[in-house]
C-alpha cells in the first residue's frame, strides 16, 4: 500500500463542502442550547417544586412522645399509677375482606372481641380506618402481627396502669384513653404530670434510617413524677377494715380518712364502694364517688365538741358549770328535744361523754348564733378545703342572720348545717395539735406546714381530755386501742328520705385522735346505712376507727401510751417492756 | 509553577477526599448515637414494666392475704412486742409503705 501524508490524502484533494461544517456547528450549538434551558428549568424554574419532592421523599418529621409522671406513694418506692406502651390496632376495611375467616378468627381470640363484631366494624369499605381495639398489650399485638393479616395495622400508644387497683382508685383516679387526666390525682395534677410532645426532622436514608437531622430538635419533657402524702401500708389497713365493717354490717357505702396532725398530710382516703380503675367498664356510677370529699351530711353529735369548745372558749361556761338535762326532755322554741337516756346533772365533759342534746342546747343557749357562725367558718365549715382536688364539696352552713332560733340548738348539735368528712377531720385537727388547725396536703410536704390558731391550747387539751372520756369505758367503748390512749366523738346522723328525717336510715360516724398524751393522727370514719348490727356511731364506725389507729400507729413506730400487760418476757438488761 | 500547580492538585484531591471521609463517619456515628438512643428508651420502657410488675407482686392486699392464709401470720400487738427504752422510735414521720 502506497503510504502518504495527512495533507497529500485523496479524501481531502475534493473540495469539502463547506455548508457540512457549518451544520455541524449549528447542531452542536442548539445541544448545548438545549442543555442550557433545561438546567435553567432544573436549577432556577422548578427549583422550589424538586426541594419539595426531594424533601418528601427523604425528610420526615418524627413525634417524639413524652411519657407521662408516674405517681409514687409517700415512700417514693410504691408505684400507684405508670404509664407502658402499648398499641391500637387499626384495620383497613377494603383489604380486611381479605383476610381468611380462620385468621379473624384467631384476632377475635387474641382481642377478646368476637368475630361478629369485627366483621360489622369493618363492613363499610368507603372509610379506611377503623380502630378495632385500641391500648392492646404489646405481647399481644407482637402476636397480631405474626398472624399477617391483611389490611391490619399498629400505632403505638401508652397505656395507664394502675398496680394498687380499686384500694387508691379514688385518690388516683385515672386517665381517659387519650391519655388525659379524668378523675382524682390524675386530674388535679394533669398539667404537672402531662408532659410535651417533643419533635424532630430529619433525612432517612433507602432503608428508612436516620441518616441527619435537617433541624435542630425539640426535645420531648417527660412529665414530672408526683409523691403523694398518701402511706400505700395505711391507705390499705384502713381498706380492709373499712370493708370488713360494710359487709358485717351490710352498709350501702364508708369512707374514712387518716391525718397527720403533725404535717398535715393525707395518710389514707378510702372510700366504698370502689372500683378498678384498670378496667374502664367499671369506671361508672356510684363506685366512682369520692365521699371523703364529695358528699356532705349533716353530721350530727360529732359536731358537740366544736360548740362545746367554744363555749368554754368564750368563757360562757367553765368545765365545772352544770346543767340540769332533767329526764332527757326538754322543750325548746317550740321543739321538743331528747336524748337517748337520762343523764340527769351534767358538767360540759358529761355533756359530751354521753352526747347528750339537751345539754348543747343549754349551751347554745348562752352563745350567739353570730359567735356560733364565726367558729363554724374558722374550722372550715361551708368552705371548699384549701386542697388540690377536683371535686371537693364545699358543705350548707347559712348565714347566722336567717338562723330561726331553734336552729342555733339545732346547729350546736350537729344538725341544720352539712359537711364532708375531710372537713370534720380536719377540723379536728384543732383538738389533736394546741387549738391550731394545720393546712392539708395530698402531697408529700418538704418543711413545715401552715396552721390557723382557732381555740387557745388550753381549751385543746381539754377537749382532749373530754374526747378521751367519750371514748372511754362510759362512752364509744369500741373505739379503745390496745396501748394507746385515744380520743374522740361518735356520731348518729339520721338521713333525710323526702325531706323528712327517716327513721330507718342513718350514718353512723366516729372521728378521733391518737395517742392522746401527744396526738399524731386524726381518724375519721363514716358508715352510710348500716342495716345489721346497730347503726350507731359508737357501734359500726368505733370499731373501724380502733382497727384503723392500731394498725396505723404500729406502721408509724409510734410507742404504747397506755399501760399494756405484756405477754412477752425480756432476757436482755438492755431491753424493757411496758 | 507547574510543580506548585501539581502539590496544589494533590492537596484539593486529598482534601476532597478526607471530606467524603468525614460525612460518611459522620452518618455512621450519627446511626450509631440513634440506635443507642432507641436502646435507651427501650430500656426505660423495659424499666417501667419491671417497676410495674414488682407494685403488682409487692402488692398490700397480696402481700397481707399471702401473709394471713398460706403463712398463717396474725397482725402484732403492744403487748406482744418489746419497747426498748434506750433507743426511742427515731421520730421517722415518712415510713412510707415498703414493697
Amino acid at each position: 500500500m502506497k503510504r502518504f501524508g495527512f495533507h497529500e490524502s485523496p479524501v481531502l484533494s475534493g473540495r469539502p463542502a463547506f455548508w457540512r461544517a457549518r451544520l455541524v456547528v449549528i447542531v452542536l450549538m442548539l445541544g448545548f442550547v438545549a442543555l442550557a434551558a433545561k438546567a435553567l428549568t432544573l436549577q432556577i424554574l422548578s427549583n422550589e417544586f424538586l426541594q419539595r419532592q426531594g424533601e418528601r421523599r427523604y425528610e420526615r418529621t418524627l413525634v417524639l412522645q413524652a411519657s407521662r409522671g408516674k405517681i409514687f406513694d409517700r415512700g417514693g418506692s410504691v408505684v400507684l399509677a405508670s404509664s407502658v406502651p402499648a398499641r391500637a390496632i387499626w384495620a383497613i376495611p377494603e383489604d380486611f375482606h381479605k383476610a381468611s375467616d380462620p385468621q379473624v378468627a384467631q384476632l377475635a381470640q387474641l382481642l377478646g372481641m368476637k368475630e361478629a363484631d369485627i366483621r360489622q366494624r369493618t363492613r363499610d369499605e368507603d372509610k379506611n380506618f377503623v380502630y378495632l381495639q385500641r391500648q392492646v398489650a404489646l405481647d399481644v399485638a407482637d402476636k397480631i402481627r405474626q398472624l399477617k393479616i391483611p389490611g391490619v395495622q399498629q400505632l403505638p400508644e401508652t397505656r395507664r396502669y394502675y398496680p394498687e387497683g380499686e384500694v387508691m382508685a379514688h385518690i388516683v383516679g385515672f386517665t381517659n384513653i387519650e391519655d388525659r387526666g379524668i378523675e382524682g390525682i390524675e386530674l388535679a395534677f394533669n398539667d404537672r404530670l402531662s408532659g410535651q410532645p417533643g419533635s424532630r426532622r430529619v433525612i432517612k436514608d433507602r432503608l428508612g434510617r436516620v441518616v441527619e437531622d435537617v433541624q435542630a430538635v425539640v426535645p420531648p419533657v417527660d412529665g414530672q413524677n408526683l409523691q403523694l402524702s398518701i402511706d400505700a401500708g395505711i391507705q390499705f389497713d384502713t381498706y380492709a377494715a373499712l370493708k370488713a365493717a360494710l359487709e358485717m354490717h351490710k352498709a350501702r357505702a364508708g369512707a374514712a380518712i387518716v391525718l397527720d396532725v403533725r404535717t398535715g398530710e393525707i395518710l389514707a382516703m378510702v372510700n366504698l364502694p370502689s372500683y378498678d380503675p384498670n378496667d374502664t367498664a367499671q369506671r361508672t356510677g356510684q363506685a366512682l364517688r369520692n365521699r371523703v370529699m364529695t358528699d356532705t351530711f349533716e353530721p350530727g353529735s360529732i359536731m358537740k365538741p366544736f360548740t362545746a369548745a367554744l363555749a368554754l372558749d368564750s368563757g360562757a361556761i367553765t368545765t365545772s358549770t352544770r346543767f340540769d338535762t332533767g329526764n332527757g326532755r326538754y322543750r325548746y322554741q317550740g321543739s321538743l328535744i331528747s336524748d337517748v337516756g337520762h343523764y340527769g346533772v351534767l358538767d360540759v365533759g358529761g355533756i359530751i361523754q354521753h352526747s347528750s342534746n339537751v345539754g348543747m342546747t343549754m349551751i347554745s343557749e348562752l352563745l350567739s348564733s353570730q359567735a356560733m357562725w364565726t367558729k363554724f367558718s374558722e374550722l372550715g365549715f361551708g368552705r371548699v378545703p384549701q386542697t388540690n382536688f377536683p371535686g371537693m364539696a364545699s358543705g350548707r352552713l347559712r348565714p347566722w342572720q336567717r338562723w330561726r332560733p331553734i336552729e342555733r340548738a339545732t346547729m350546736a348539735y350537729g344538725y341544720g348545717l352539712s359537711v364532708s368528712l375531710i372537713q370534720v377531720a380536719h377540723a379536728y385537727t384543732a383538738f389533736a395539735r394546741n387549738g391550731d388547725m394545720v393546712s392539708l396536703s395530698l402531697l408529700r410536704r418538704e418543711g413545715q406546714p401552715t396552721s390557723v390558731q382557732v381555740y387557745s391550747p388550753r381549751v385543746a387539751q381539754l377537749m382532749r381530755g373530754m374526747l378521751e372520756a367519750a371514748a372511754g369505758p362510759d362512752g364509744a367503748r369500741r373505739a379503745q386501742v390496745q396501748g394507746y390512749r385515744v380520743a374522740g366523738k361518735s356520731g348518729t346522723a339520721r338521713k333525710i328520705v323526702n325531706g323528712q328525717y327517716s327513721k330507718t336510715k342513718y350514718r353512723g360516724s366516729f372521728v378521733g385522735l391518737a395517742p392522746v398524751s401527744d396526738p399524731r393522727i386524726v381518724v375519721a370514719v363514716s358508715i352510710d346505712e348500716p342495716s345489721t348490727g346497730g347503726y350507731y356511731g359508737g357501734a359500726v364506725a368505733a370499731p373501724v376507727f380502733s382497727d384503723i389507729v392500731s394498725s396505723t400507729l404500729r406502721r408509724l413506730g409510734v410507742r404504747p401510751d397506755a399501760p399494756v400487760d405484756s405477754l412477752v418476757a425480756v432476757a436482755d438488761q438492755g431491753g424493757h417492756t411496758r | 509553577m507547574i510543580r506548585v500547580a501539581l502539590f496544589l492538585a494533590l492537596l484539593l484531591m486529598a482534601s476532597a477526599i478526607s471530606l467524603v471521609t468525614v460525612r460518611f463517619q459522620t452518618r455512621e456515628l450519627f446511626v450509631a448515637s440513634e440506635r443507642l438512643k432507641s436502646q435507651a428508651h427501650e430500656l426505660d420502657t423495659e424499666w417501667r414494666r419491671l417497676q410495674l410488675e414488682r407494685a403488682e407482686l409487692a402488692r398490700n392486699a397480696r402481700i397481707d392475704s399471702l401473709a394471713r392464709t398460706e403463712l398463717h401470720l396474725i397482725p402484732v400487738t403492744p403487748d406482744r412486742t418489746i419497747y426498748l427504752q434506750e433507743s426511742p422510735p427515731p421520730a421517722d414521720s415518712s415510713p412510707g409503705g415498703r414493697p
